[in-house]
């Protein structure tokens, strides 16, 4: 795998303010990355200053290979972005719109099968200032897929849409990178979006990088932490805070969730056995992103 | 490169070419043009109408024009800015100074055709309602209509340069306000200050406020005056200080746009 994006020491500072400081980021070729983080954590001024919308303070980004400020025609043509809010000419419709954005990529598109591609097409005759938000949100991954792009940069893309165009533009982003080798680099508050869209998260908080994780090893099964099903859970939960092995556990909708300490599951099994509890299940729990982010920024 | 300012100019015709307020300044020309019929009465006197054409093109394009260019002008960067249309632009592969003179030339064009029409319009008034077949004085034909039409353009050709360089500074203004209000204002507000402060300071042979200096020659062929060439009086003066303003206003614009951060 080739890296498509990289960032080394990337600073940017308004006056005395760091927005993003010191930011050493690796993307390989065809992977959805996801930038997480609270409110005025540095994400989209990051996206921001990988596009050249914004000049970093210090630092150095390379896209395919290339520096940026060097090279950012040959990028920005390779290259698809949505910014957050995106804007475009009201006065004209989204047809019309993209057939500008296309000619200044100087390129000849398939403008409507851009907008098919986000199921706009029914309003491609509609002036802009009719759209709603959710649409506007939709006009501006067409646009940023209108060039078919090998790199998409999008912040925070599902903002606005609704439940069924969320899930459509989140099967469509991983097909684009699963067919298309799209390398995406997405923005986002929603976790469970990026559970479900991204190979790797980083976590950001007040311009800084805190963590960068694959989402298959955040979201893997904890062999420690176990929902079990038994004819008596509140006779059972007293029975296993006593036990020295178990570190934690409480009970919700009838459910025992416990947290096991120096101990295995297969012990687990075998003490409630033996102490004449009817097992009906042991569910392992997943680890949540939302687990790991809320740990990751408490550090 | 060039390619890609071609097809940014054409892209930005095409945004406004769509916008009805594009229309308002053209619009306001012609009625000028009509208005200054008030001022010099045509008639069908045996006279040349000459004076009228001179009038109406400087109270037009050098009164009214002038606003009109400032005020399209400053809001074409600061309008992008404001409504973060300039993010979706300057993603694509164009440059940020490609995009400037894109908007210079879509400028340019909105000035160029605000004197074609200013002229059309007062030589069609003066043809239809007064006469125009040459200046005579005491039955000497001093210049022929061809010659005072010719004299016509060579004024509007040069009055171009200052309008150029007034749409380098209206876009000057626009790049550093995300308020397309604000850019106007302060446009039309340094350029009131240094038509106040030229004079006193000494500066008035640098600085066209009035943007009449060209339309001389062809004003004092309309009052009769012998023997005018075609050239204004120092030529290399005017196309040298338009020139030198435009390439400074441009430049300063393209630093500061360029440094400018995009966020939202």
């Amino acid at each position: 795998m080739s890296t498509c994006i990289e960032t080394s020491d990337l600073t940017k500072c308004y006056g005395p303010v760091v927005a993003v400081g010191g930011l050493s980021l690796r993307i390989e070729t065809g992977e959805v990355f996801g930038l997480l983080g609270p409110n005025g954590a540095g994400k989209s001024t990051t996206l921001y200053m990988l596009t050249g919308l914004v000049r970093p303070t210090s630092g150095a980004v390379t896209i395919f290979g290339k520096d940026l400020r060097r090279g950012f025609l040959e990028i920005a043509a390779r290259m698809g972005v949505l910014v957050e809010r995106p804007s475009f000419y009201d006065h004209m419709t989204a047809r019309a719109n993209l057939l500008l954005l296309a000619r200044l990529a100087n390129r000849r598109v398939a403008v409507d099968r851009a907008l098919d591609r986000v199921g706009l097409l029914w309003a491609a005759h509609q002036k802009v200032h009719t759209f709603s938000h959710g649409m506007r949100q939709r006009l501006g991954l067409a646009q940023a897929l209108l060039t078919e792009p090998e790199l998409l940069i999008l912040d925070e893309p599902t903002n606005g849409l609704d439940a069924e165009s969320t899930r459509d533009t989140i099967k469509l982003l991983r097909l684009l990178a699963e067919q298309a080798k799209v390398t995406i680099i997405v923005s986002s508050n929603l976790l469970h979006e990026v559970e479900i869209l991204c190979d790797r998260v980083a976590i950001m908080n007040r311009g800084r990088l805190l963590a960068c994780e694959r989402t298959d090893r955040l979201l893997s099964y904890d062999p420690k932490q176990v929902e079990i099903l038994v004819d008596a859970p509140e006779t059972a939960a007293k029975r296993l805070m006593e036990q020295p092995w178990v570190n934690a556990v409480d009970i919700a909708y009838g459910r025992v969730n416990v947290k096991l300490g120096d101990a295995s599951v297969h012990h687990l099994t075998s003490f409630l056995i033996s102490s004449g509890f009817i097992v009906s299940g042991i569910v392992p729990q997943r680890r949540s992103l939302q687990d790991f982010f809320l740990k990751v920024l408490k550090r | 490169m060039m390619r890609r300012i071609i097809n940014a100019y054409f892209v930005e015709v095409q945004k406004a070419a769509r916008m009805r307020v594009t229309y308002a300044g053209p619009v306001l020309v012609v009625l000028a043009v009509l208005a200054a019929m008030l001022q010099s009465p045509l008639e069908r006197d045996g006279l040349s109408d000459y004076r009228f054409v001179y009038d109406a093109t400087t109270i037009a394009l050098d009164v009214l024009g002038l606003f009109l260019i400032v005020i399209f002008c400053s809001g074409l960067i600061a309008s992008e800015l404001g409504r973060g249309t300039i993010r979706t632009v300057l993603v694509r592969p164009l440059r940020r100074v490609e995009f400037l003179i894109a908007k210079l030339l879509l400028g340019a064009t909105f000035a160029a055709t605000l004197l074609v029409l200013a002229g059309a319009a007062s030589w069609t008034l003066a043809s239809l309602f007064g006469e125009v077949h040459g200046v005579e004085y005491g039955g000497e034909t001093l210049y022929t209509s061809a010659g005072m039409a010719g004299a016509y353009a060579a004024a509007a050709a040069f009055s171009l340069l200052p309008l150029f360089a007034l749409v380098a500074f209206a876009l000057l203004m626009s790049t550093l306000t995300r308020s397309t209000a604000a850019a106007i204002g302060w446009s039309i507000g340094i350029w009131l200050l240094l038509d106040m402060v030229k004079h006193p300071l000494g500066i008035q042979p640098f600085v066209f406020t009035t943007y009449l200096e060209p339309w001389q020659v062809f004003a004092q062929r309309c009052d009769g005056f012998p023997e005018m060439g075609w050239m204004p009086a120092n030529p290399v003066y005017l196309v040298g200080v338009s020139v030198g303003w435009l390439v400074l206003l441009v430049a300063l614009a393209a630093g500061v746009l360029q440094r400018r951060s995009l966020h939202a």
